[in-house]
């Protein structure tokens, strides 16, 4: 039960007024003397406790009417007003479920807790690792105890932000349960808390810890040799191969030793070859099948950035070029070349993923409309804040309306990251805070009309900003990247940044050639292998999440406490919802009834004593 | 015959007699006020101590007519003779602590005994007779012993002024010590509230009415005690065991009447069955029906 206007129920707290009376009334009782007390004991007391047992009544019915009055004011409602509420039952089906025998305790588990649904409850089953999928809609326990039997576990790794949010979904306007099934693994919660809608309340049933198991993280592909990073999850050492195929051939082995809870590097010399897929296997028995093999695609997938500076200005773009530097070498990695803003044409942005855009000064008419146009396309263009870079320029460029308005702003100012879950910002993680080091002389007061702001600088102004602009996505941040108006070049947090931030831009237009299975492209069917994906056919390996292997577990407090549940008529919707369901209730009518009652069987009560 | 009506009740209102002084004023108002309105007066009757001539009225009993004086004033009168008396009466007082109880009259208990006592023992005096006084709580507190000298009245007046409420009552342990004591037929009046265990008091009793003395009881209540007004929660303490009840009076007010109704009634049955004259009394009442009830036990021994 939910009430409209909680703040009513204070009044209750007025039931103490009666009560203190009663109280007060019953130790006044005057001392009167008198000579036969003796035949007073020997009068039947019963009527005397009969007198106590009225008051008591009414005090009972004093209390209840001013209960019943606070109650009806508070105007009280039911939130699963449709029925006996819904109950969800979430099943894990990560990989890491697919240990010997544990997936069908969980079923087992799941089974139990559908049993226990109330008359008139509805019951949904849900399966969850990576993304959540409604298995069987709100309806009779015997659907869902129908779909359970045909769950497997799957390649995922463990993500409960989907199921939460698949809740929210489903129980919109009513309460209910969620009931997740799961190994509780602490890797699951990479969001900030998620919350359940008024009203829902949350369950888990935990089916236990990792059995012993053997897990490859990582392969670190080199000429001459390929690196496996092998992670004992077990309490034994323990001992065994890794094996290298390529195609179907088995090209060469290792032994790995690894001690309990840990990750060992193990060395493989093998001749790489330069194109095709590698699989690299580790001896597991017993262990989780999915985290022994990973795949890797060989080849380079680096996305080409074009940096496009004034041209006269030799200095412009010098830090950034360094910094895509750092990551050329690596397979997905970015290839920088800083290019004048006169020599751009369409043909020399097709082979591009993304533009960095440093200055408008010298870009022709044809440069202008290339970038636009390649924008359009998918591309990723960065837009950088520098006296060089004029707004109303790009504005035109993209005919924005309401156009770029930018004040320069001159000040002491740093980075206030609030959102870490912004894909720029969440491989930061804890190191977010690194960002705020960085001192800003001057930057720019965009005015955020059409813009998402994705951070924000310490007085509130946007800092970095990204819209939609055709296939592909613009950013801008609010400061320049040459050390004029900032140091944020000497800064460590400087080269992620700025790899992120044009990562992010070029989106699909880079192509990377490793996924993990939550986020490999559709023709993968989510199965871990190589895979050949894409228009130009393009060989790419598709991994299980590294992340499912972890043992560190949740308790079940932690994981309550990483749910919260949204207080009733929180927001404007649910306010709105909560009005609805109250008015179609209206069970403050039948409170201001029973009050009346009370009052009425107060004044008999009272009429009789 | 009298009737209550015609006489002067001014001076029997417990009211009036409550302001007056001393205890032999109270008396005296009492016996004075009583006598005044009989018709007939208590002191006349069948003796051989001439007191006055009357002249004959129709009713007279034909044999006291003097005839030697009709002789010679050819007038009819009657003889009036002093009655003598050789009555010894004791007055047994309970002056226990709830006998201090005072509710809405204007006297306590015990001073309405008090005053009923020193009425009684004036007109006693009145006529001859020997009086004794005995106070008693759980124990004998004052006693004098009966005589009808004539310093004797101020002298058991001036006990009952002292007299001040004492601890718990136990009449029927005085009263067994007095039917020990007496040696010749007397008339005992014991004026108490009786709120004791009735079994005791009416043994007691008893015993003194197997001794061949005639025995009065006086039971002095005070309206609260018989009607028993009280109204909203109280905690009601005795006045002598000192203990105490919290309870509401309105619902209890009828079991309570029922039980004072009770036990008159075991003291009706038990004391008029032993040939024992039972008078309950209103403290808030006049004392002449008190007095009354005395001379009509008084008139059965004659």
């Amino acid at each position: 039960m939910s009430f409209l206007y909680p703040a009513f129920l204070l009044g209750a707290l007025a039931i103490a007024l009666p009560i203190v009376l009663h109280l007060l009334r019953r130790d006044v009782a005057p001392e009167v003397p008198f000579t036969a007390v003796r035949m007073l004991r020997r009068s039947p007391i019963e009527r005397s406790r009969r007198r106590r047992l009225q008051d008591l009544l009414l005090l009972a019915a004093r209390v209840a009417a001013l209960l019943l009055l606070a109650l009806a004011f508070a105007r009280p409602y039911l939130t699963s007003a449709s029925g006996g509420g819904t109950l969800v039952v979430a099943v894990d089906r990560s990989f890491s479920m697919s240990a010997p025998g544990r997936f069908e305790q969980a079923l087992e588990r799941a089974r139990t807790a559908i049993g226990q649904a109330s008359i008139g409850e509805r019951v949904a089953l849900v399966a969850f690792d990576d993304r959540a999928d409604i298995v069987s809609e709100p309806g009779s326990g015997a659907d869902a105890l129908s779909a359970l039997n045909g769950l497997k576990p799957g390649f995922g790794a463990t993500e409960y932000g989907p199921v939460v949010q698949k809740v929210a979904e489903l129980g919109k306007g009513s309460g209910g349960t969620l009931i997740i099934v799961t190994d509780m693994q602490r890797s699951g919660w990479t969001d900030a808390a998620s919350q359940l809608p008024a009203g829902w309340h949350l369950q888990t049933v935990d089916v236990g810890g990792m059995a012993p198991n053997v897990a490859l993280s990582n392969l670190r592909i080199e000429p001459d040799r390929i690196v496996a990073a092998v992670y004992n999850g077990g309490d034994a050492v323990r001992q065994g191969q890794v094996r290298i195929s390529y195609g179907d051939r088995q090209i060469a082995t290792g032994q790995y030793s690894v001690e309990p809870g840990a990750l060992t590097d193990v060395p493989v010399a093998v001749k790489v070859p330069t194109t095709g897929g590698l699989t690299v296997t580790v001896d597991d028995p017993g262990g989780i099948p999915a985290d022994d093999t990973r795949y890797a695609a060989l080849g380079t997938s680096q996305s080409s950035v074009a940096i496009v500076t004034g041209g006269s200005q030799r200095q412009s773009g010098f830090y950034l070029e360094r910094a895509l530097a750092t990551s050329s070498e690596e397979s997905d990695g970015l290839a920088a070349r800083t290019v004048s803003g006169s020599t751009v044409t369409s043909d020399s942005l097709s082979s591009q993923s993304a533009v960095v855009l440093l200055s408008t000064r010298g870009l022709t008419r044809e440069a202008r409309q290339a970038i636009a146009d390649f924008t359009r396309r998918g591309g990723g263009l960065v837009l950088i804040a520098a006296p060089d870079l004029e707004a109303s320029v790009v504005s035109t460029m993209f005919n924005w309306d309401p156009p770029l308005t930018v004040a320069e702003h001159q000040g002491p100012l740093s980075l206030a990251v609030t959102d870490i879950r912004h894909p720029i910002l969440r491989p930061f993680g804890a190191l977010t805070a690194n960002l705020g080091h960085v001192q800003f002389s001057r930057s720019w007061r965009i005015r955020p009309d059409g813009w998402d702001v994705v951070t924000t600088f310490s007085d509130g102004t946007p800092a970095l900003l990204e819209r939609h602009e055709g296939n592909g996505r613009v950013v801008i941040f609010a400061s320049d990247v040459d050390r004029r108006w900032n140091d944020f070049p000497l800064h460590p947090a400087f080269v992620p940044f700025t790899i992120e931030s044009i990562r992010y831009a070029a989106g699909e237009r880079r192509n990377p050639r490793e996924f993990t299975v939550g986020r490999a492209p559709a023709e993968t069917a989510g199965r871990p292998g190589l895979h050949t994906v894409g228009d130009d056919k393009r060989l790419v390996a598709v991994n299980v999440d590294a992340r499912e292997s972890g043992l560190e577990r949740l308790s079940e407090d932690e994981f309550r406490q990483k749910v919260r549940t949204e207080a009733a008529g929180a927001s404007p919707a649910s306010a709105l919802q909560a009005r609805q369901t109250e008015g179609a209730q209206n069970f403050w009518r039948y409170g201001l009834v029973l009050m009346l009652v009370a009052l009425v069987a107060e004044s008999v009560v009272g009429r009789v004593s | 015959m009298p009737t209550p009506a015609t006489r002067d009740l001014r001076f029997l209102d417990p009211a009036v007699i409550a302001r007056l002084g001393t205890m032999e004023l109270k008396a005296r108002t009492v016996v004075e006020g009583f006598i005044s309105g009989l018709h007939r007066s208590p002191f006349k009757g069948f003796s051989v101590e001439f007191a006055e001539y009357r002249q004959y009225m129709h009713g007279d009993d034909l044999s006291t007519l003097d005839w030697k004086v009709y002789a010679r004033s050819d007038r009819h009168y009657v003889k009036k003779y002093e009655e003598e008396t050789n009555l010894e009466c004791h007055i047994l007082l309970d002056v226990s602590g709830s006998m201090g109880y005072r509710g809405s009259a204007p006297m306590s208990k015990m001073e309405y005994g008090s005053v009923l006592a020193a009425s009684l023992a004036f007109l006693m005096n009145r006529q001859r007779d020997a009086t004794g006084l005995i106070a008693f709580d759980d124990r004998i507190t004052f006693r004098l012993p009966a005589s009808a000298r004539p310093g004797h009245l101020h002298s058991l007046l001036l006990g009952l002024e002292r007299l001040q409420p004492g601890r718990r009552s136990d009449v029927g342990r005085p009263l067994h010590q007095l039917a020990d004591a007496l040696v010749k037929r007397s008339l005992v009046v014991l004026i108490s509230d009786l709120l004791d265990d009735p079994e005791p008091v009416i043994k007691g009793l008893k015993h003194i009415k197997f001794c061949g003395t005639d025995v009065i009881v006086f039971q002095v209540l005070d309206p609260h005690e018989l009607t028993f007004p009280f109204s909203g929660s109280a905690k009601f303490k005795d006045l002598e065991s000192a203990e105490e009840l919290i309870t509401e009076p309105t619902a209890i007010r009828t079991s309570y009447l029922r039980e004072l109704a009770g036990l008159t009634l075991t003291y009706d049955r038990a004391l008029r069955g032993g040939g024992i004259d039972y008078v309950q009394l209103d403290s808030s009442q006049p004392l002449d029906f008190a007095l009354l009830a005395y001379l009509a036990a008084r008139s059965r021994r004659k």
